[in-house]
């Protein structure tokens, strides 16, 4: 198996053959990545996606390696003496593989230990002003211990011309954001980073409408608020991100604990998918369905196989707030109490629902049993 | 009609489930007809579903006065709920044309009249199979505050945006109150079985009488339907007024309680007023966007991460730069396509869509470009404007777009202070793209080298997410002027 670039005619072997492709094709993406492979392989399907994964866990290998502390330490020891010396040092061509590595691995602690970093980014529009835009990014680690898609939240500069006293002052002003919709930005916004010039600039008739976005029009009804406290108000960046960092936190911590539940009563498949239906009833409780009402996950809907219906608030501290259960004779007020008592933690909820804890106290509804 | 006529007097309540249109009506046919084979086979089976047999029962040989009338009819009514899912049963293990199946309902077990229910299933079957069949408008929803000026001191600790808690049957109630003193209307509200959605189906008619005298026609029309929808946690509602102007093109003063589009109006100013509470108070405000494609209205204006970054900032939408904290590739190293598809488990997210084939669809329609260095170049400039936006990576075609450019010709000078002179004198120039994807379609002219992407306006590249703007030195303008 010297070189592939013949179609290797005579070789006998039909294996040989095809591992002769598999080398040329692998070859040939390696040197072009983009494109796709010169020779197509036309007796196996799968022989790309091999490639494909093949390749792929090569570079985290390779980017591991050369990340772990130990063998950053070496390079970052090595070559300072003899730099001087010889140019040819074959360290200095792989240095900037290893200075990439080395940035993108203290990058991933701060994001991993800080949940909230800052980058700059420029928006490539040409009409955007030539002030690079202050990105923000929020990593949330979820349930499974793996890290959420990161949120953005990109805030541009402004100056307040009309701002009192000092001439100019920079001013923060969220131009675009990646926060799920039921988050409010523009109450965040209004709270935490409240510009005094926004009620004055529409007072002169629409000035600079051109800088002015989306988020205006949301932070609107805020206006009143906004023109009465805000001379004096500064704004606050690290609280906007700290509150906004909570607000998302804790909705992924109320999805995780919605599906910490689901997997307990058996609702969740092998596959991380939810069954089909027709699931049978938890033996304890006696819950057919549990779920998210929509995406906020704030409420909770819980059936019983008894055709009770219930539903119970979450809140952000991961508590059950509310809850009301209804069956055919009203409302069940033995298992509402018996959701939100013992400090109403959502994790311990089915353990207080259990069909035997329930009927073991019959007289004093709502006493804790964890 | 199934109800005896005798009794007619104006009331204010809705019209009911179960009021029958006749099955001999034409424009029946017509509406049902537009479901496929597999729909009305569903539907059949949902209306046979033991839950659902008290409200639609089919016709059988119990309910026959006189079973003369039998040889008459292509179908024998059948003798038990069984037998006729049994029949349905039938019909769906053989192949064969939609007609039978639509016959069969029709003129078979529901030969005794389709109920507005019924009618209004269909009508939902039809839009989760047809999502891009109306034009929908987005609208936002906004909590008219006058209470905040009291609580400056401390920040409210609730920063949900204001999604109104909505009780179905309780939103449909304080509907009705709004709206019945003007109107008569049939309600139907579900969830959509494919998105993320609650669909509301108002019906209109103007007259104060539980079973209106007017044509069975009258039942069909589709510009007496509304649609409303409510997409999941997020504080917008979508509504389709009914693009179908045609016959009602010139409405005269005088049939203004007739005409669809008063009832329509009506409707959609009670719906603020209907999901509103005391101390909880919403208005509807325009967003600037329609488009045809319910999948798009959820992207730019729902309640997933694309809402507030397009265009160029599509690539934070999808985290296509850089990937989780535990990556230890730096992040220029792996393709975009890889850091969308690689192991982020996001809730709202749901699962990744598992397709090696949208990459590589993708990225074989990139080597048929022959590479030069001119056209690389145009290519990473087409990647930073309209990051993932019109690839097939993150498809949200928008089938219109409107844009009235505030310019004056040939000045390019910054005009910041002297706005209101050069007011009056504009030339507005208004370009209107349509097409099955707009922004798609100007990315692929960039692609073609026949627009500039390094310098094209922002507008062009979908980064605004609307459908109506009015742009002035490329930016877009907030208010229309």
């Amino acid at each position: 198996m010297t070189t592939t670039t013949s179609r290797a005619p005579t070789s006998p072997d039909p294996e040989e053959v095809e591992l002769d492709t598999e080398i040329t094709s692998i070859r040939a993406e390696s040197k072009h990545p983009n494109r796709k492979p010169l020779i197509q392989i036309p007796n196996s399907k799968a022989n790309p996606n091999q490639v494909q994964t093949l390749q792929k866990r090569k570079r985290i290998l390779t980017s591991s390696l050369l990340t772990t502390n130990p063998i950053q330490k070496l390079l970052r020891k090595q070559p300072r003496p003899p730099t001087t010396t010889n140019q040819t040092d074959p360290l200095a061509t792989i240095s900037p593989l290893v200075h990439a590595a080395g940035a993108h691995t203290s990058s991933n602690h701060h994001r991993i230990a800080f949940g909230a970093t800052a980058f700059p980014f420029k928006d490539p529009s040409p009409t955007a002003s030539a002030a690079p835009l202050l990105g923000v990014r929020i990593d949330v680690c979820a349930r499974n211990g793996r890290f959420t898609k990161p949120y953005y939240i990109l805030l541009q500069h402004e100056r307040s011309r009309a701002g009192p006293g000092s001439g100019s002052t920079k001013m923060f002003k969220v131009h675009r954001h990646t926060v799920p919709g039921f988050i409010s930005i523009a109450k965040l916004e209004s709270v935490y980073l409240p510009r005094p010039g926004v009620s004055r600039d529409n007072g002169d008739g629409n000035g600079e409408g051109g800088g002015s976005s989306g988020e205006d029009e949301d932070a609107e009804p805020a206006k009143p608020w906004k023109k009465s406290g805000s001379s004096t108000r500064k704004q606050d960046l690290r609280g906007f991100v700290r509150e906004l960092r909570r607000e998302l936190v804790a909705w992924h911590m109320r999805v995780d604990a919605i599906d910490f539940l689901r997997e307990k009563l058996g609702l969740v498949g092998e596959g991380g998918k939810s069954l089909p239906f027709d699931v049978s009833p938890d033996r304890d409780t006696g819950i057919v369905s549990l779920a998210a009402v929509a995406v906020e996950a704030r409420y909770v809907r819980v059936e019983w196989a008894d055709g009770r219906v219930g539903r119970f608030k979450l809140s952000n501290a991961g508590v059950v707030e509310r809850a009301v259960v209804i069956g055919d004779e009203g409302r069940d007020k033995k298992v509402e109490d018996a959701m939100t008592a013992g400090g109403g933690r959502v994790e311990t909820v089915l353990d207080r629902l259990r069909v035997d804890v329930l009927s073991a106290s019959p007289g004093t509804p709502g006493t804790p049993e964890v | 009609m199934a109800r005896p006529k005798a009794v007619r007097a104006p009331t204010t309540a809705s019209l009911p489930n179960n009021l029958r249109i006749p099955s001999s009506t034409p424009s029946l046919t017509k509406s049902l007809g537009k479901l496929s084979r597999q729909a009305l086979l569903d539907l059949a089976f949902t209306w046979l579903d033991d839950r659902n047999i008290a409200s639609f029962p089919p016709y059988l040989q119990a309910d026959e006065d006189n079973p003369d009338d039998d040889e008459a009819l292509p179908y024998p009514a059948g003798e038990t709920i069984e037998e006729v899912r049994q029949v349905y049963e039938d019909l769906q293990d053989r192949k064969g044309a939609k007609r039978e199946v639509l016959e069969r309902i029709l003129e078979g077990d529901w030969r005794h009249g389709i109920t507005l229910r019924q009618l209004a299933m269909a009508d939902l079957r039809y839009m989760d199979d047809h999502p891009a069949s109306l034009r929908w408008t987005a609208l936002e929803l906004s909590r008219i505050d006058t209470k905040r000026k009291n609580s400056q001191k401390m920040p409210p600790a609730d920063w949900s945006g204001s999604v109104p808690r909505m009780q179905a049957a309780t939103f449909v109630q304080g509907l009705q109150r709004e709206i019945s003193p003007l109107v008569k209307a049939h309600y139907h509200l579900a969830h959509s079985a494919t998105l993320p959605l609650t669909f509301l189906r108002i019906f209109v008619v103007d007259s104060p009488y539980q079973s209106p005298r007017q044509a069975a026609e009258i039942f069909t029309d589709s510009s007496r339907v509304i649609y409303v929808a409510f997409p999941d946690s997020c504080p917008y509602v979508y509504t389709s007024i009914a693009a179908s102007t045609g016959s009602k093109a010139a409405p005269s003063p005088s049939s203004v309680a007739t005409d669809t589009r008063t009832l329509q109006r009506l409707v959609r100013d009670s719906i603020p007023k209907a999901l509103s509470r005391p101390q909880e108070r919403f208005s509807l405000q325009a967003t600037s966007l329609a488009a045809k494609n319910l999948p798009t209205l959820l992207a730019l204006r729902g309640p997933g991460r694309s809402t507030a970054s397009n265009g160029a900032f599509s690539i934070f939408a999808d985290a296509a730069i850089e990937g989780s904290p535990l990556d230890p590739r730096p992040s220029n190293t792996v393709s975009p396509e890889e850091h969308i598809q690689t192991s982020h488990s996001g809730p709202a997210e749901g699962k990744e869509n598992t397709n090696g084939s949208a990459a590589k669809r993708r990225s074989s329609s990139i080597d048929t470009v022959p590479v030069s260095p001119d056209s690389k170049k145009r290519r990473l400039a087409i990647h930073s404007r309209f990051g993932t936006l019109g690839s097939s990576l993150a498809p949200a075609p928008l089938d219109r777009l409107d844009i009235r450019l505030l310019d004056t010709a040939g000045s390019n000078e910054e005009q910041d202070d002297d706005v209101d002179d050069s007011m009056s004198t504009l030339p507005a120039v208004s370009l209107t793209f349509s097409g099955s994807d707009v922004i798609g379609g100007i990315r692929k002219l960039a692609e073609l080298g026949i627009v500039d992407p390094e310098r094209m306006p922002s507008w062009m590249t979908g980064e605004e997410g609307v459908s109506v703007a009015t742009v002035r030195l490329g930016q877009r303008l907030q208010r229309d002027i």
